[in-house]
């Protein structure tokens, strides 16, 4: 659908994504002239920078035909992001500190707690009880049985 | 034949039968939660494969493979929520189905269609690949290369609806591996002085990230939508008169499964969309499909675990997944130090008849839990999503962790994860990035591999006649849909 003027539209939502595309893929190449080079005596086949590049090319020449199937199409509304999509990635993130703070497992308790609470669910026993045992679960599953060392607090490294 | 045997004693020991009958559990409760679909449920139970030896972890992926895809009819049935994409269709006569009452009555043919679909195609599995793997044996690299490139070539099929957005998302996976050391020269590429990222980016991160934290941040913004269950009446088998009726919808079905499930890139949501399509068209009684047609209960459920072992044979013959769950076992194996293609068949045999033995073990296991336990996994469906999502983080972290037990791998997950989110909020699919990670080191190796062999002469390709045919198909994949629409616009203007 052409515009109201009969000119072609750039307002829908894959122009933007094909942008993003085409402005990774040229972030990207800058990047591939930053690689160390090989003496050419040294060289057999083809150089380190060569493969991404071609793949980089194609994306790009992708993403212009995104841009142009686009062009003339109706912008389809879309909702904005639902705000507990950022409460939950910010919680996410603040996981990485807590693993820092306090060690893996007592992060993902307050994980679990923290996020059931912050989605909705206000059975305090329940909640507290579910999370006790899934991380109960993971430390006989994955350290006991696994033997996989989780990372320890920043006071944990400090003591020991 | 002796391997084969071999193969099928391993459901002699007890370890791996152990390991097989977890994986049919795990398989079938987790793909019975809504929203976790069979990639997912794949991706998150991947880790558990960590400490096994390659023939317990083949056997524990195979499983739950298997077991998955069925899973996801229980709430397809139950909820109208259907656990995974390909049970969709199961859902347009499964839920009109348990709204009369006859909630056990679906299930039961759930079951038991989906038990014959899968035991169909893993019998088609034992003879094709094997068949298959003998033509590529002699493959050098640049017919690997053609085949990658062919591979690539399909993730224009598979996921969202538009093969540009495949195929930016499948170039953006050939990308990623692309990152760490250059083999050949020992440059470092997009490591931005992250010596962890010398490696490459683990294929296991991202792709929990993408599947699994990626669906956590769509459950995020969908917490008022409400799952209500339905009254299940005891499940009981089909009678003898639903089986008659639909005898020749499942026959039909698992060899239309089977066979879409073979070709690279279309899965089981297609083989289930196309059976449901092809029941009806073929049914004495079409007017009953979507008001609770035990046929078409039958028919996408054959089809769609047909698919599956329809799947595993390029998977394991050429190594070229045929779908996303698939390209997901391929990683399962490469973790595994396990690298499908016609080699493995001469070398390691005895892995592959592994795979077999435990889709066939699996596909009876879940056929008497679909049967006797099927009331319990419903109840499972109905997990709040404030318990479930939040648990399906920590075992993702513990997942990403696990492997190499470094913070960079969650970290990556957790990337991946945000791009997996908006990945599909802008309509691009994730499917396509594993699959363009997968196959994108075989692409870069072989090339070049190939240009030494040719002497850096690209024309050395045009040689070699596999490599011209394959080259000639994936360009008329490109070229087929844009030369239709040109020669139908001739005709209507002729016209």
């Amino acid at each position: 659908m052409a515009g109201p003027s009969g000119q072609a539209s750039w307002r829908h939502s894959d122009v933007g994504s094909a942008a993003v595309a085409l402005a990774i893929a040229a972030m990207a190449f800058a990047v591939t002239f930053t690689f160390d080079t090989v003496p050419a005596a040294l060289m057999q086949g083809l150089g380190a920078e060569i493969f991404p590049r071609l793949v980089l090319a194609t994306i790009a020449i992708l993403a212009v035909i995104l841009a142009l199937q686009a062009r003339n199409r109706a912008p389809e509304p879309q909702d904005a992001i639902h705000p507990m999509v950022y409460a939950t990635t910010a919680a996410m993130i603040a996981f990485f500190g807590g693993v820092w703070l306090i060690g893996m497992l007592p992060s993902m308790f307050v994980f679990l707690v923290g996020v059931g609470w912050l989605w909705g669910e206000r059975r305090r026993t329940l909640l507290i009880g579910a999370a006790t045992g899934t991380c109960i679960f993971i430390w006989i599953v994955f350290v006991k049985l696994f033997g996989i060392v989780l990372p320890h607090s920043v006071f944990s490294e400090l003591l020991f | 034949m002796d391997a084969f045997l071999g193969g099928m004693a391993i459901l002699a020991d007890p370890y791996i039968m152990t390991m097989i009958v977890t994986g049919t559990v795990l398989g079938v409760v987790v793909g019975a939660l809504p929203g976790i679909s069979g990639s997912t449920t794949t991706a998150l139970l991947l880790p558990f494969t960590i400490t096994m030896t390659p023939t317990a972890a083949i056997a524990f992926l195979g499983a739950i493979y298997c077991a998955a895809n069925y899973g996801g009819s229980i709430t397809a049935i139950l909820v109208n929520s259907p656990g995974d994409p390909s049970a969709s269709a199961t859902a347009f006569d499964g839920y009109p189905m348990a709204q009369k009452g006859e909630a056990g009555r679906a299930l039961g043919m759930s079951a038991v269609a989906s038990t014959i679909g899968g035991i169909f195609s893993v019998f088609v599995l034992i003879v094709a690949a094997p068949l298959l793997s003998r033509v590529a044996y002699n493959f050098g690299p640049p017919e690997y290369f053609a085949l990658a490139i062919f591979g690539l070539s399909m993730v224009a099929a598979i996921g969202g609806d538009s093969g540009v957005k495949n195929l930016i998302s499948g170039a953006f996976g050939v990308l990623l591996a692309t990152v760490g050391l250059d083999l050949t020269t020992g440059v470092e590429r997009f490591t931005f002085g992250v010596y962890e990222l010398s490696d490459g980016i683990g294929l296991v991160p991202v792709l929990i990230g993408l599947f699994a934290i990626g669906e956590l941040l769509v459950q995020a913004s969908q917490l008022n939508v409400v799952a209500t269950m339905l009254k299940l009446d005891a499940v009981r088998l089909p009678s003898m008169a639903d089986f008659r009726k639909c005898a020749k919808s499942i026959v039909l079905s698992s060899g239309l499964g089977t066979f879409i499930g073979i070709l690279p890139a279309l899965g089981a949501t297609t083989a289930a969309l196309v059976a449901y399509n092809e029941t009806k068209r073929w049914s004495s009684h079409p007017e009953e499909f979507g008001k609770g047609s035990i046929e078409g209960v039958a028919g996408p459920e054959a089809a769609n675990n047909a698919a599956v072992g329809g799947a595993m044979v390029p998977t394991l013959a050429l190594g070229i997944p045929g779908s996303s769950t698939t390209a997901i076992i391929l990683v399962g194996l490469i973790v595994q130090g396990v690298r499908p293609g016609p080699h493995l068949f001469n070398e390691q045999p005895q892995l592959l008849y592994a795979v077999f033995a435990s889709m066939l073990a699996a596909n009876i296991l879940y056929l008497m839990m679909g049967l006797f336990a099927a009331k319990l996994f419903a109840r499972i469906s109905l997990i709040p999503n404030t318990f479930l999502w939040p648990a399906v983080f920590v075992l993702s972290v513990i997942g990403a962790y696990g492997p190499n037990q470094s913070m960079i791998d969650v970290t990556v997950m957790l990337v991946a994860g945000v791009l997996g989110f908006l990945f599909r909020r802008y309509g691009f699919s994730p499917a396509p990035l594993i699959m363009g990670l997968v196959l994108g080191t075989m692409a870069e190796e072989t090339l070049k591999q190939s240009l030494i062999i040719f002497d850096h002469n690209w024309l050395g390709f045009f040689s070699r006649p596999i490599v011209v045919t394959l080259f000639f198909v994936t360009a008329a994949g490109f070229l087929a849909p844009a030369l239709t629409r040109a020669w139908r616009i001739a005709r209507r203007k002729a016209a």
